[in-house]
């Protein structure tokens, strides 16, 4: 108790001078202090309360360290990431061909858009029953749960991205015969690659949502599994705290690793203009 | 210079009775009116006008983007249906692409040919246009007049026999456009492609034309072609430059004293 009042006290004093700090210093110290400051109220929270079941941050420490020692963990989070992995992927394999085309070709459009808005706003978590139904309780469904998670942002953003291409450079690839498939590769794609990464990186966050949700409901392995277990075996709100943040972190993980495909020179125009 | 010594003057580019009719709200709107015009081989000319008087749109017709709803323009006698890497276009906003480097920008319109051919000609116009050392550089690493620079440097390694160029300084700083306006004069010295230039900016025609074709609006419509016998570099402080850009004003219905 006194020590999470401390805390709070510390970070409050931080925050209060941080006009002082240099901006180097403040890009950590800032969010560090944000941090300690919520973490030492959450603490102050369940000793005033006198929760039996909610646990403090100490506890959520403790059934971290029992978790990682269970070994059932990895098993878990591999589980977790085998599914949101190759739906991505899959996702992204039909979705980024489709959508170049569909956003390409006028008649393909107008075939088409209105069956994917019509599909798109059916949340994945809707299609849960029909996952088990068609693919069992296990990795198939949730492989297929999260390709339709990825698969609408990733066509949409596609096919917007096409759309939005300039008309003058669509016209200087005319000029110079660029056609066809060339057309393809050195105009279409590159020039909506920038838009179609960001599409990437909201369907990998997408998809990282909805398997937990998935696992919770239907599955019987993965993080969301081990939620759901967690609070059916003897309320252990502990073990649930401590898979949430968990979660957070490989959610946090993986738009790390997806914006790395920002930084190179062919999309980066993208992200800095417009 | 002696009639003897100096071919005839070839028709390069004919415009014929070119109209064309856009909808607006379902209400036919004629933007230009039978145009005629005739531009020779190696000539320089600046279509010169207010906004929306169609020069522009004249422009794309004869670059093969639009059609004339009546009338046709022909290139050496060939009526033009569609782009040719032999006409380029070169455009105000950045057509070049921002994904690609300088190098792989230049080489577009030459990438069928062998690599060594690509090296001997994009360098030559990379020099041409003064980008040497940039040629790794990416578009979004360059200032606006080096992108533009980066554009005429594309359109030249084609070779082509005209230039369109649209308002292609309009977007730069009064004294990059000043600097970018002589290069474009040596570079036509030494090359001699029929250029066809659009701009709305008096000076700029009277720079660089042989001869400006003023356009009244609404629809578009010829007002008159004046000549600029001048020869390069022209001084444009003189009375001559001063006598025809006053008629400019004139025709364009503005006043030139403020």
């Amino acid at each position: 108790m006194i020590v999470s009042i401390l805390a709070l006290v510390a970070s409050a004093a931080v925050l209060f001078y941080a006009k002082r700090m240099s901006a180097h210093v403040q890009e950590w110290a800032l969010p560090v202090c944000v941090a300690a400051g919520l973490i030492a109220l959450w603490d102050i929270a369940c000793i005033v309360s006198g929760s039996e079941v909610f646990p403090s941050p100490l506890d959520t420490v403790y059934a971290f360290r029992e978790l990682i020692e269970s070994q059932r963990l990895w098993g878990d989070v591999a589980a977790s990431l085998f599914r949101v992995t190759w739906g991505f992927l899959l996702a992204a394999g039909i979705g980024i061909p489709l959508g170049l085309v569909v956003g390409w070709s006028t008649r393909t459009f107008r075939a088409l858009n209105p069956i994917i808005q019509g599909l798109r706003p059916i949340s994945p978590i809707a299609w849960i029953p029909i996952a088990i139904l068609w693919f069992g309780i296990g990795d198939g469904a949730g492989v297929f749960l999260i390709f339709l998670s990825s698969f609408f942002p990733i066509t949409v953003g596609t096919m917007a991205a096409v759309r939005n291409i300039s008309l003058v450079h669509q016209r200087s690839a005319l000029n110079f015969g660029v056609r066809r498939f060339e057309l393809f590769r050195r105009v279409v794609l590159p020039a909506a690659l920038p838009q179609i990464i960001t599409s990437l990186r909201i369907a990998l966050g997408v998809a990282w949502l909805v398997i937990v949700a998935a696992e919770m409901v239907g599955m019987d392995t993965g993080l969301g599994y081990l939620i759901n277990d967690a609070r059916n075996a003897g309320s252990r709100y502990d073990l649930v705290v401590a898979t949430m943040i968990l979660i957070g972190l490989i959610g946090i993980l993986l738009d790390f690793l997806i914006r790395r495909l920002e930084v190179f020179d062919e999309v980066r125009w993208g992200y800095t203009q417009r | 210079m002696s009639s003897s010594k100096r071919k005839a003057p070839q028709p390069k580019v004919v415009f014929e009775g070119v109209s064309k009719t856009f909808k607006k709200k379902g209400e036919p709107l004629e933007v230009l009116s039978a145009i005629d015009l005739t531009v020779d081989e190696g000539e320089f000319v600046c279509l010169l006008g207010p906004s929306g008087c169609g020069k522009s749109t004249l422009l794309n017709i004869a670059g093969g983007f639009e059609r004339p709803t009546r009338g046709s323009v022909k290139i050496d006698g060939a009526e033009i249906v569609a782009p040719s890497s032999k006409r380029v276009f070169v455009f105000q906003e950045y057509g070049i692409f921002p994904w690609a480097s300088v190098w792989d920008n230049v080489v577009l319109g030459i990438r069928h040919k062998s690599k060594a051919e690509q090296h001997r000609i994009v360098g030559e116009v990379i020099e041409l246009v003064g980008l040497e050392g940039f040629e790794r550089a990416y578009p979004m690493e360059l200032s606006g007049g080096m992108k533009q620079r980066v554009e005429v440097a594309r359109a030249l390694a084609v070779e082509p026999d005209v230039l369109f160029m649209d308002e292609p300084f309009g977007a730069l700083d009064s004294l990059t456009r000043l600097t970018l306006r002589t290069e474009l004069l040596r570079i036509w010295n030494e090359r001699k492609p029929t250029i066809l230039f659009v701009t709305h900016d008096v000076d700029e025609a009277m720079q660089l034309a042989e001869r400006i074709v003023v356009f009244s609006a609404r629809p578009g419509r010829i007002a008159e072609i004046v000549s600029v016998d001048m020869p390069h570099p022209r001084d444009i402080g003189g009375v001559e430059y001063g006598n025809i850009k006053n008629r400019l004003y004139e025709l364009l219905g503005v006043t030139h004293m403020i």
